[in-house]
């Protein structure tokens, strides 16, 4: 995985409880870079249902892969790729598909979660497992100057 | 995620506390719920209040409780959900299927009428 100079990764075990984790540092962050509270509950609801995706449907919680996630500040723009390490799924489909599984269905919501709580989403399938990027540009609370590239 | 019960006037009260995320809590709740309906306690609250979040699997596994009662002839009702929750009940539509509650006492009367309960 390539790193730039100003990510910050985190690499997982395939396993829900690690999840907490992620989400307690990226709020932390989000407040240190002046996110509103809005968007900080946007990006980390994106975030974690991005990697509860990556360790249940990419990786099937197998203890022998890894989902790695890089995330990046800058300014107003929030970034994050996650990457699994799964035999992929059929992701294009389900970013194509705008409607609601049934009411009483226990699944298929990740992805309309994910879409509605960022700018952008977008897959790339790499040489083992998928990539997932999700982008949100997001408000700043008042007074603070946030980060510069 | 931990899960506590009281009962209260006609109704049980889960109290959860932790991040409702699926893997072993999803076995977990089908218990609960299977043993509450196999008592005859058919009026259940869920009490989000301390949940920090849920993902998509969290979602499943209250609609699998929600069903799973309503088969048995009860009601399910949340309260306290944090505005973070609630965003999520909203984008995936299921604020139309949870009847969700600012306070107990609200959510005790929305379950008043439906009988049966502990």
């Amino acid at each position: 995985m390539d790193v730039l100079p100003d990510e910050m990764i985190f690499d997982l075990p395939s396993d829900f409880r690690y999840l907490g984790a992620v989400d307690a540092a990226l709020q932390d962050l989000a407040r240190e870079f002046s996110f509103s509270e809005d968007a900080l509950n946007d990006v980390s609801t994106a975030l974690v249902e991005a990697c509860s995706n990556a360790i249940e449907h990419g990786n099937k919680f197998s203890k022998e892969k890894r989902v790695r996630v890089a995330i990046r500040f800058s300014g107003n723009r929030f970034s994050a790729r996650v990457t699994d390490e799964g035999d992929g799924f059929d992701f294009e489909s389900g970013l194509d598909d705008d409607s609601p599984p049934d009411p009483l269905s226990e699944r298929g919501r990740g992805l309309m979660i994910m879409k509605a709580f960022t700018d952008e989403l977008t897959y790339r399938r790499e040489a083992v497992g998928l990539s997932l990027e999700l982008v949100k540009i997001c408000d700043i609370e008042e007074g603070e100057a946030g980060v510069a590239d | 995620m931990k899960i506590t019960q009281r009962e209260v006037a006609n109704a049980v009260v889960l109290d959860l506390n932790g991040k409702l995320t699926g893997g072993p809590d999803a076995e977990t709740f089908r218990e609960v719920f299977k043993s509450l309906l196999e008592q005859g306690k058919k009026n259940i609250i869920v009490n989000l209040e301390k949940v920090s979040w849920i993902n998509s699997t969290g979602l499943g596994i209250l609609i699998s409780g929600y069903t799973t009662v309503r088969r048995g002839g009860g009601e399910l009702v949340i309260m306290h959900a944090s505005e973070r929750i609630e965003s999520i009940l909203y984008v995936t539509k299921l604020n139309l299927l949870f009847k969700a509650f600012e306070t107990e006492e609200e959510a005790l009367k929305s379950l008043s009428g439906s009988g049966g309960a502990s």
